[in-house]
């Protein structure tokens, strides 16, 4: 019998292709390696990001879901909270204990209750709203609060770009 | 293809050197003697060297490993040139030692650590693949034997040189690979491990625990390798600066492992002494799948203080990092076990241990009676027994109070009790004796609060969040109360004739789960709907909110008890039960579903045969998957597409 990480994740991989949330689909890269997914987040409607399709990546350490898997987006984004190099900064994906930005509810942070559905639903909502309070990308964090024109254009131009449309 | 030139040039090169010294000399013993005189034929036989190392280890790479994973050549290049700076650093300090066996030894050094660390990771990867093959135990089994046997014979090899000649270079070799061998003996012993689990039918529990003794003992023995070679080396030669830098990283993991294996020890002493094991029952009820690990609970489980149930390794495992509850994030060493005491007490049963009820006459068992009773009785024993007695016997007031207020308040709820609930009596126990204690304050009638005190519960700041604890501090006594009237209700009923058991049970239903509804709706704290869904929800809905109605509600809520909340009077002296309630720890929110019925124990559950099938998934179901989840985002993909051109 498999180990209890894996078995973890081929059941909520299971239960992802079952039943798929809205705008998401999730699963390993490979199917000899679960501890690596690929995610495709459609931007969710009403927003700036709407029509996009957004692909990102999940690695999910060896003792999950005891900690947090990582997850970055291998397409370019702008987003207060999301480093520039793609990863997303945000408090689900954080152990409580350890906070990078001193702000976050231990409330809303990594535990074994929360699951891949959850994250990248977190996700959706982080890209419908951004909390500019996080510092992952402050141009972009400061953008978003004082130019949203601009930032608008911006975040349209990524979606066209991860569409492969030009821009 | 690159390579492939390389050594195809390197080849060619190798050739023209050796015809260019046949052709000057024309016998075998002069050529070799102008080769070696000739440094640029040398570089030239140092670089075949090199490549010919190469394309052995390429080989023998085929052979053990097969394709290496872009992971593991990324970690092995990261390892390898660490490594190759230390042999650099390490060749500073044998200068004099310096010639072309001591660079031949190097890299047969750097060679085998490239296959030991490669091992290591084909062994980590047994745990992340579900597909793991013959060929591959033969390859990892053969290659750790042959690694195994190579580090010995150096070691042998290394231990006889410096007993003959004294401390040379020799000491740096039989040292590196004495901790090659660790390696080898950590590798094999998870490999044994990971194999077993992968044969067993059922999970392993004690795996992990037997990895962290692993790594604990490995760790210990590298450690004191290390400290020996720093002091050999510094008396004979100078510092080995070049052994600083993985000594740091083996005595910083040692200090993990040991950290691990205390926390693990605590974790499991907890475990054993602290948590109640959860009744076949409480594992009976729907929402029995462990929110760790995603699976049916059937037997080892443990119940925490707040009437949250996991399996027992999932929730030790858990433990060794954090000490709280993974579903309501309760910190369970702030919490005494002891319900009576808890700030938090949502669920009525949380202690089930009979072991400590030392007036186990009081318990009245009585056929089909519901367990909550029993553990209410428990209940009553611990409060009688611990130094809590005084608070409990004021809560006791109140729940008179309470009781009678809630009658006098002349709302109809006295004629909704079911007829077979006698009017309030007073049991003649010995435990009923703090009833002369006057009555501890009320929570304040939510909905007659006045706009100042409104605004006091408002906003952030620290006399607005004390105002907040002190309301729920309020409702929490409430609930004690409340609490200690049931039992005193369920104490009345045991003694009476037997009655069918279906009445009986509807009558205990707990005070908790309407009186916490309340308390979790009434204070509107910005922390109370953050508070992380329950296991059932996990699949079915994100939002806390949906997720709280998804959950099917079977109890019967009394109107006994929330009655209570409207009768309540405001006043002002507290007793402190604990300062440092929180927020979310109250507002958690419960199942309702405390009172099942004795013949719900024997429905199978749904999931089971669900459960199982995810466990081994095969692989054409798997592609299938794959194949399905590809097309949508295709699908996906073009749809937004011809939107966006619009
Ligand atoms: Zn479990
Ligand atoms: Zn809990």
């Amino acid at each position: 019998m498999a180990g209890s990480a894996l078995r973890r994740l081929m059941a909520e991989y299971r239960q992802l292709t079952l039943n798929p949330p809205e705008g998401i689909v999730a699963g390993p890269i490979s199917e000899d390696n679960f501890f690596e997914w690929e995610a495709l987040i459609a931007g969710p409607e009403g927003t700036c990001f709407e029509g996009g399709v957004f692909p990102a990546k999940l690695v999910f350490p060896p003792d999950y879901p005891l900690s947090p898997p990582k997850m970055k987006f291998t397409c370019e984004m702008f987003h207060p909270n999301i480093f520039a190099d793609g990863r997303v900064c945000i408090s689900i994906l954080h152990a409580p204990g350890d906070d990078p930005m001193g702000y976050e509810l231990s409330a809303e942070r990594w535990s074994p209750v929360q699951s891949v559905e959850k994250i990248l639903l977190s996700v959706v909502s982080m890209l419908a709203e951004p909390n500019d309070e996080s510092g992952a990308n402050v141009d972009a964090a400061i953008m978003w609060r004082d130019n949203r024109e601009e930032f608008n254009k911006i975040a349209r131009r990524i979606v066209r770009k991860t569409l492969g449309l030009p821009s | 293809m690159r390579s492939l030139g390389l050594s195809a040039l390197s080849l060619a090169l190798t050739a023209v050197v050796i015809g260019n010294a046949f052709y000057q000399k024309k016998q075998f013993y002069p050529s070799v003697v102008y080769i070696t005189k000739s440094n640029p034929s040398m570089a030239v036989i140092y670089i075949q060297f090199f490549v010919i190392v190469l394309m052995l280890g390429k080989l023998l790479r085929k052979i053990f490993l097969g394709t290496l994973r872009p992971a593991e050549f990324e970690h092995l290049m990261e390892r390898f040139w660490y490594a190759l700076t230390e042999t650099c650093l390490a060749f500073t300090v044998f200068r004099d030692d310096f010639n072309p066996r001591f660079v031949a030894l190097f890299t047969v050094l750097l060679f085998l650590k490239s296959f030991h660390w490669l091992a290591e990771e084909r062994v980590d990867y047994m745990e992340r693949s579900p597909v793991i093959g013959w060929l591959f135990h033969v390859r990892v089994a053969s290659l750790l034997s042959v690694l195994g046997l190579l580090d010995y014979l150096m070691i042998v090899h290394a231990y006889e040189s410096v007993a003959l000649k004294g401390p040379t270079v020799q000491l740096v070799f039989g040292f590196e690979y004495a901790i090659l061998i660790t390696m080898v003996a950590n590798t094999t012993v998870k490999y044994v491990l990971h194999a077993a689990e992968l044969r067993a039918d059922s999970p392993w529990e004690n795996k992990a625990v037997f990895l962290l003794y692993t790594e604990l003992v490995i760790g210990l023995i590298r450690v004191i390798l290390y400290v020996l070679f720093v002091i050999i080396m510094a008396k004979i030669y100078a510092l080995p600066m070049f052994v600083f830098r993985p000594m740091f990283f083996t005595m910083r993991n040692f200090k993990k492992a040991l950290n691990d294996v205390i926390m693990s020890r605590r974790a499991i002493r907890n475990m054993n002494t602290l948590y109640p094991d959860a009744t076949p029952e409480e594992l009976a009820m729907s929402d029995n799948i462990c929110i760790i690990c995603r699976e049916d609970m059937v037997s080892n489980s443990k119940k925490l203080p707040c009437g949250h149930i996991f399996h027992t390794t999932c929730l030790r495992s858990w433990f060794q990092r954090q000490q709280t509850c993974p579903t309501c994030r309760l910190n369970i060493l702030r919490t005494p076990t002891n319900v009576t005491s808890s700030p938090p007490p949502p669920r009525p049963e949380g202690v089930n241990a009979p072991n400590i009820n030392p007036n186990a006459g009081i318990q009245v068992p009585l056929p089909g009676f519901n367990m909550n009773n029993n553990n209410n009785n428990n209940n009553i024993n611990i409060g009688q027994e611990n130094p809590f007695t005084n608070l409990f016997a004021q809560n006791f007031g109140q729940a008179q109070a309470g009781a009678t207020g809630a009658n006098a308040g002349g709302n109809g709820t006295a004629g909704q009790v079911p007829p077979h609930v006698p009017p309030f009596v007073l049991p003649p126990f010995p435990f009923m004796a703090p009833y002369a204690i006057p009555p501890p304050p009320m929570p304040p009638n939510l909905n007659t609060l006045t706009d100042e005190e409104l605004r006091a519960l408002e906003g952030n700041e620290r006399r607005h969040v004390e105002e907040r604890l002190k309301l729920l501090q309020n409702v929490q006594l409430l609930l004690d109360a409340a609490n200690s009237l049931m039992n005193q209700y369920s104490l009345v009923t045991a003694r009476l004739p037997p009655i069918p058991a279906a009445a009986t049970s509807s009558t205990v239903v707990p005070p908790s789960t309407a009186v916490s509804g309340a308390a979790s709706t009434s204070s509107s704290t910005p922390t109370a709907n953050s508070v992380s869904p329950e296991p059932s929800t996990s699949q079915a809905a994100f939002d806390p909110a949906a997720a709280k109605s998804a959950t099917p509600k079977k109890d019967i809520i009394t109107p006994v008890k929330s009655a209570q909340i409207d009768t309540n009077k405001p006043q002002s002296t507290l007793p402190e039960i604990e300062k440092d309630v929180r927020i979310e720890d109250l507002g958690s929110e419960e199942h309702a579903d405390t009172v099942k019925h004795s013949q719900h124990n024997s429905t199978p559950t749904p999931s089971t045969s669900r459960q199982t099938s995810e466990v081994d998934p095969d692989d054409t179901e798997l592609s299938e998957i794959r194949r399905r989840r590809l097309q949508k985002f295709q699908q996906q993909n073009d749809s937004v597409k011809t939107t966006t051109n619009e």
